[in-house]
């Protein structure tokens, strides 16, 4: 196991605690209005420059907006086994995935219940980047045991920035001075941005035409400058963590410790989900050679989840009559929430099928969006159901319709050039 | 001549929460401490002018919240602080560090073995886990295993579901938490050694163990009892030192009503057909009570309090078989500045070094090694030592810009070969300040006052018997039902309205009141 | 698993492991009509002889009782050195121990009796429990509940003494245990030894006790050296198991009485982590080396612990990864059991030879292949913990594997114990 060192910190951010900054820092501190900086991972990233999200938000579906994602945990798993291990450990059917492909996958403890989700992106055959939420190298390290694998973790080595919306190809593709129209959509490639070497993956956090640019920590001021200065006519926009919320639940994307509990840090049983459980049924490979959880996803699935996560759109009439009834117009949070709100079954003392883990009104869509887990026979879309409001004090319930997932899903996500 | 409801024995924290606690229920209660003042161990006591040092316990880390809240103890000026970290100094000039923020101490970890800071959560969660499925154990009566009486067998039903109701997984961390040393408990999840070191330090205080030795993991629960309670931290400082514990709950006693006399030492409870009817003080008093309740170790309280007539034999037996061996000691200094550490000399961001503990255990080995010199009867000769500045917490335990630094030693036996002499003990104290010296360069400069307390002080000053702070080894054959004796867990004894309270009994150890107030609610109980 | 030597034929059971667990299991599964083949690995020469008691049970059930069975209870069962001259010899009959023990004091010798009573009574609790699978404390079975209460109720039919001891003294470390009792240096050396037997543990680490009671197991009263047979030897000559060497044919079951790292290499890839994190976790640290002792062995089995501070001492070196410079060592016959060294290093078969007072030649000594009892016998890994917790019955979370080594209960010292516990629990489920 190599004892690695620290990174020097990027910059000191005055804190009571030493909290650690991303190598971007020298720009992105500047940058922020209200110095307005949330933990993730250990580092503090921005939770919007301006002193409200709006611009950023509206930068993700109209132009470009630049995310700092640095903090994700990455590993370098390598080795002649790398490809075993790596299916060994997720749901998704690694044996089969092509160089330059990028995988969405949750990974699960034996009793098929989640432990986190992420990308495994297979960079050449016995090189793959894995990334987390949650530190991942001693789950690696325990399914390793035998297995002729390198696991490195580059969390602190490589930086990252994340490109997402409908202006992201064209300022990349005069950033890396090449055409990127045949990059599909979870694919990566190699490039080149004014000499820094990189990694561009069509992936992201939006749901929306995107990439991600992975660099070494020590070129990352350098690709910032690059990228800002080839999309400023493009009105690139730096963005914090509050517009990337609201675009994330547009796009139906999960986030652990708030849609989900990690199984390794759920303290009772029922604060468990398998991805069956989560929506994520599609990343379980029934294709695949033996895997963690798999006997009892695969029985799970023979059975059919209990519960599912899928989209609520609240209905628009239904909230303006609760407060109009108190003589208000509606007045909706303007950030996105992430606390848990009891869904019930619709009619008079409907009982309580669900909850809402995160939520909020989507600028684009003008709805009331909210990401729910329900009892499975009260989860198939269109059906009506009653989400709980505080109006004025008081709880209420508003109307609200069962919507598959995502909310929103432009053409252009997947779609060429 | 006054008949008092009960009587109680020493005043130190658990005789005055049972006190407290009678009092409150509305009995007419005297407390009688044999020193000038109450405390016992958890005493503050200014002994150089201007310092102020909490003589023996120094930090308050289990003390039951609900007798904080029964008791009310914050309205009598009890105020605990939360110790923020601890830093271990290593002897290539390295350190390990933990910090109140765990982004830091991940950080901190993750230097050291980045496998180890995904471990140290993992353990964590897992260690939080078997506190909550202690903690009941330790605020229950203890049922009697022998018995065929309906209530013992019902109590060990209940134990029983209590324990499997817990799930294989933390059945099995039970197990092994109450078996394995805490170095093959700790090796089971970590593999930097220093880490190890540091946290089967905790596992060692007030045993006459080794990190090595099975029985020791078991205490590695504590430091994650206090964060169930909603405490911030789990290690704590009181405002004013531990005395100002003692204080408060004295000071809740005597609102309650109850009565207590100091310089009251008691040589006798007199007993009469079996019962107990009032005691006899070593002045020569004599005073009467229907309930006499002695919160002093077991070896005084069935050894010394009682006739040898009193007791059955095989009592008698086991209470001569209780393990006391006093296996620490205590330094105080008084300093007239911070000593540098050089591993982080400038204290760490904001100088926080010295707000926390600075613990010397810098590899098992090392652990292990004081542990070797005290088996064979001599004290380390460089000890485990786990280091505090309470004047950095409490400004008020210090004239200003001067320092007290209290030192908890282990090992330091209380059979030191030879016996402890005046010489003795200060070539203890040598081998203390001599070994801080070596990680911290120039700290002997900054000493104005030095107190050495050997376990045999600890036994003179305090009268617990071999000097042992928690009144009687923790280890698992003396804990539970066989605390003190077994048959004679549930705070009674063969003697009929004579009860124990102190830390001998279930569950003992540290600052924490639990034996207190179970013997209270027992008596309470007993008396309806 | 590809089969070579067994090709084209079916069996029923696979038994990996031709000791004597593998063999009293075989033997077992092939009693009630299973084919089975026993694969037998290469063998270790370490010893003609099975330390341990084998339970009469196995002997009687597989009809082992032929005149070719030999089983060694020496006595004296041990003398000891004293360091004024002269040995202490404590003999199969408690009185006439006693008298031995009188010479070095007669405190220890009027206690003699008493002990060995509490003790024996003691070992019986542990010998009921070793005779079958290990209570299992978490099951919702009502069988197993209505088990579990009877052998509670049993325990508390012996007396309270006998559960209060037993509640102290499993934990305790024999140190403790024999201060209470004795005084006699050269006494509790000897009785000290037995208590960290096969452990990497001092005799004052705590659960050293059960250790000594352990193998207390099965002796008569006042004998605490467990006897030696040639079992093993019996069982080989057996017939109704075919043996073979190399590759197993396939078989709907594997049993196998390898250690449990070793059993379950071959499945590590289909194994959920956690388990194998447990599997690596168990402690077998060697601490004891054998070899054989030339010239005309001494008529008595020799045991060179003259304290507890000895032993301890011994312990401290093995603690900081050094052989012990003086260590313990016995012998029994022209065997020599060396505690505490994992390994044979340059000057032990010398410091073993001044031990004995021997000169070196006589003196070879064999660095061991593993931990002989597959898993150290502390309280941690005992009963429903053995060899991994949750796993104790003998079947794993590999659906057609089970064990029956020394690795699972009651472990290693009572030969055959395991193999029969589970072979009863495989007639059972398969």
């Amino acid at each position: 196991m190599p004892k690695l060192d620290f990174a020097p910190d990027h910059g000191q951010l005055r804190s009571h605690v030493s909290l650690r900054t991303t190598p971007f820092h020298p720009r992105t501190g500047p940058l922020s209005e209200g110095q307005a900086w949330r933990r993730w991972a250990g580092y503090v990233v921005a939770s919007s420059y301006e002193l409200s999200h709006d611009r950023e938000y509206h930068a993700i579906r109209n132009s470009a907006a630049l995310f700092d994602v640095s903090p994700l945990y990455k590993y370098l798993v390598t080795g002649r086994d790398a490809r075993r291990l790596l299916d060994h450990v997720v749901t998704r059917n690694v044996a089969k995935a092509k160089v330059g492909q990028v995988l969405y996958t949750p990974w699960c403890d034996n009793e098929g219940k989640q432990i986190d989700d992420g990308t495994i992106s297979v960079l050449d055959e016995q090189t793959f980047r894995m990334t987390s939420a949650d530190p991942t190298l001693r789950w690696l390290h325990l399914n390793s045991s035998g297995l002729d694998v390198q696991i490195q973790d580059v969390s602190d080595t490589t930086a990252a920035l994340s490109l997402q919306g409908p202006s992201s190809r064209e300022i990349l593709q005069l950033a890396a001075e090449r055409d990127l129209s045949a990059l599909k959509y979870f694919r990566l490639t190699s490039a080149k941005i004014r000499g820094i070497p990189v990694t561009i993956s069509r992936t992201g956090y939006t749901g929306d035409l995107g990439y991600e640019v992975w660099v070494d920590a020590s070129r990352a001021v350098e690709l910032w400058d690059a990228l800002i200065e080839t999309g400023t006519p493009y009105g690139i926009t730096p963005a914090g963590m509050l517009a990337l919320d609201v675009a994330r639940i547009e796009a139906g994307l999960l986030l652990i410790e708030v849609d989900y509990f990690s199984s390794r840090h759920a303290l009772i049983e029922a604060q468990k989900s398998s991805p069956l459980e989560l929506g994520l049924a599609w990343t379980v490979a029934t294709d695949k050679e033996r895997y963690n959880g798999q006997a009892a996803l695969e029985a799970e699935r023979a059975r059919g989840p209990a519960w599912r996560f899928t989209g609520l759109t609240v209905d628009w009439d239904s909230l303006e009559l609760l407060y109009a009834t108190v003589g208000l117009p509606p007045r909706l949070p303007t950030q996105a929430w992430r606390t848990s709100v009891p869904v019930y079954a619709d009619g008079r003392g409907g009982r309580q099928v669900g909850y809402a883990t995160s939520g909020g009104w989507s600028p684009l869509l003008k709805q009331y969006l909210a990401l729910v887990h329900l009892e499975s026979q009260f989860a198939k879309p269109g059906t009506e159901l009653l989400m709980e409001i505080t109006v004025e004090h008081r709880r209420k319930a508003a109307h609200a319709r069962v919507t598959p997932l995502p909310f929103f899903n432009p053409e252009r996500k997947r779609g060429g050039a | 001549m006054k008949q008092y409801d009960a009587i109680i024995i020493g005043g130190g924290h658990n005789g005055l929460v049972t006190a407290a606690y009678l009092a409150r229920a509305g009995k007419s209660v005297l407390v009688l401490e044999r020193r000038p003042r109450v405390g016992g161990a958890a005493v503050t006591e200014e002994i150089f002018p201007g310092f102020k040092f909490s003589m023996f316990s120094y930090v308050v880390s289990l003390l039951r919240p609900e007798i904080i809240r029964d008791l009310d103890l914050p309205r009598h000026g009890l105020h605990i602080l939360p110790l923020e970290s601890t830093v271990t100094p290593m002897e290539n000039g390295n350190y390990l560090a933990a910090w109140a923020d765990h982004d830091e101490t991940r950080r901190e970890l993750y230097r050291h073995s980045p496998r180890d800071a995904e471990a140290y959560d993992e353990y964590g969660h897992l260690m939080h886990f078997m506190a909550r499925a202690v903690k009941p154990i330790l605020s229950m009566v203890p049922p009697d295993p022998t018995s065929f009486a309906p209530g013992d067998l019902a109590g060990l039903l209940k134990l029983g579901k209590h324990f499997r109701g817990l799930g294989a997984e933390r059945l099995h961390a039970l197990v092994k938490l109450m078996t394995m040393s805490s170095a093959d408990f700790l090796d089971e999840w970590f593999e930097t050694d220093v880490l190890k070191a540091t946290k089967s330090a905790s596992g060692i205080i007030g045993t006459f163990l080794g990190p090595r030795s099975p029985g020791t993991a078991y205490v590695l629960l504590h430091h994650y009892m206090g964060e169930l309670d909603g405490v911030f931290r789990a290690w704590g400082f009181a405002k004013g030192g531990t005395g100002a514990v003692s204080e408060a709950i004295a000071s809740a006693a005597r609102g309650f009503g109850a009565e207590i006399r100091c310089d009251a030492g008691v040589s006798k409870v007199m007993v009469k057909s079996g019962r107990a009817i009032g005691v006899a003080l070593e002045n020569g008093d004599e005073l009467r009570a229907s309930t006499i309740v002695s919160s002093l170790d077991p070896r005084r309280t069935f050894l010394q309090l009682l006739e040898k007539g009193d007791l059955p034999d095989d009592l008698i037996g086991d209470i001569r078989r209780f393990k006391f061996r006093g296996s620490s000691g205590k330094v105080n200094l008084a300093l007239s500045g911070l000593p540098k550490f050089a591993c982080m000399p400038d204290g760490g961001p904001g100088g926080r070094l010295h707000r926390g503990a600075v613990s010397i255990s810098p590899s098992l080995d090392y652990v292990e090694r004081a542990y070797d010199d005290a088996k064979y009867g001599e004290f380390s000769r460089r000890p485990y030592m786990d280091i505090v500045f309470p004047s950095m917490i409490d400004p008020g335990m210090a004239p200003p810009g001067k320092h007290v630094m209290s030192i908890f030693v282990q090992y330091a036996p209380y059979n030191q070969n030879g016996g402890w002499t005046d010489a003795k003990r200060e070539a203890f104290g040598d081998a203390v300040v001599n070994t801080v010296e070596s990680f911290a360069p120039g700290f002997k400069s900054l000493i104005l006052h030095r107190q050495v307390i050997t376990p045999l002080d600890i036994e003179k000053i305090t009268g617990l018997s071999e000097g042992n702070i928690f009144a009687g080894e923790l280890a698992l054959h003396q804990l539970f039902f066989l605390r003190p004796a077994p048959g004679w867990a549930k705070f009674t004894t063969p003697v009929r309205g004579f009860y124990q309270a102190g830390s001998g009994t279930h569950p003992g150890g540290g600052i924490m009141g639990a034996s207190g107030r179970l013997a209270a609610m027992t008596i309470l109980k007993n008396g309806r | 698993m590809t089969a070579k030597s067994g090709e084209g034929r079916r069996v029923d059971v696979v038994v990996i492991g031709g000791d004597v667990n593998g063999l009293v299991a075989a033997h077992y599964l092939a009693r009630a009509g299973r084919r089975v083949v026993v694969v037998q690995e290469r063998r270790e020469i370490a010893s003609e002889w099975e330390t341990g008691w084998v339970p009469p049970q196995i002997i009687r059930e597989l009809g082992l009782a032929t005149p070719r069975l030999r089983i060694e209870a020496p006595d004296p069962w041990i003398t000891a050195p004293l360091s004024g001259g002269g040995g202490l010899a404590l003999s199969r009959d408690v009185a006439k121990s006693a008298e031995a023990i009188k010479r070095v004091s007669p405190a220890d010798a009027a206690k003699w009796p008493e002990f060995c009573a509490r003790m024996h009574r003691l070992a019986g609790v542990l010998e009921a429990l070793y005779l079958q699978p290990a209570p299992d404390v978490e099951s919702r079975d009502v069988g197993e509940l209505i088990r579990l209460g009877r052998l509670g109720m049993r325990v508390r039919r012996l007396g309270k003494q006998t559960v209060i001891d037993l509640l102290r003294i499993l934990p305790m470390s024999i140190a403790e245990l024999l201060d209470d009792w004795f005084e006699s240096d050269a006494l509790k050396g000897v009785l000290g030894a037995l208590g960290v037997w096969h452990l990497k543990q001092g005799p004052r680490s705590g659960g050293t006790a059960f250790n000594f009671l352990h193998h207390h197991v099965g002796s008569a009263v006042g004998v605490f050296r467990p006897p030696r047979s040639n079992v093993r030897e019996v069982l080989e000559g057996l017939p109704g198991v075919e043996v073979v060497q190399g590759d197993p044919p396939p078989a709907r079951v594997v049993v196998s009485s390898a250690d449990p790292k070793t059993a379950f290499e071959p499945y590590q890839a289909q194994l959920d982590p956690e388990f194998m994190r447990a599997v690596h976790n168990i402690k077998a640290r060697n601490c004891v080396v054998r070899g054989s002792l030339g010239g005309t062995p001494p008529g008595a089995p020799q045991c060179v612990a003259p304290s507890l501070d000895y032993l301890e001492r011994a312990y401290d070196d093995a603690k900081y990864g050094r052989p012990s410079a003086n260590p313990y060592v016995e012998t029994f016959g022209n065997e020599i059991h060396v505690q505490y060294a994992a390994t044979v290093d340059s000057g032990l078969e010398s410091r073993v030879a001044a031990a004995l007072g021997v000169p070196a030649y006589q003196v070879r000594l064999q660095t061991p292949n593993g931990h002989l009892y597959h898993g150290e016998l502390t309280l941690d890994q005992i009963l429903f913990m053995r060899p991994v917790p949750g796993w104790s019955r003998y079947r794993t979370p590999v659906p057609e594997l089970y064990l029956c080594g020394a690795g699972t209960h009651p472990g290693g010292g009572i030969p055959g114990a395991a193999g029969r516990n589970a072979a009863k629990v495989i007639l059972k489920e398969t």
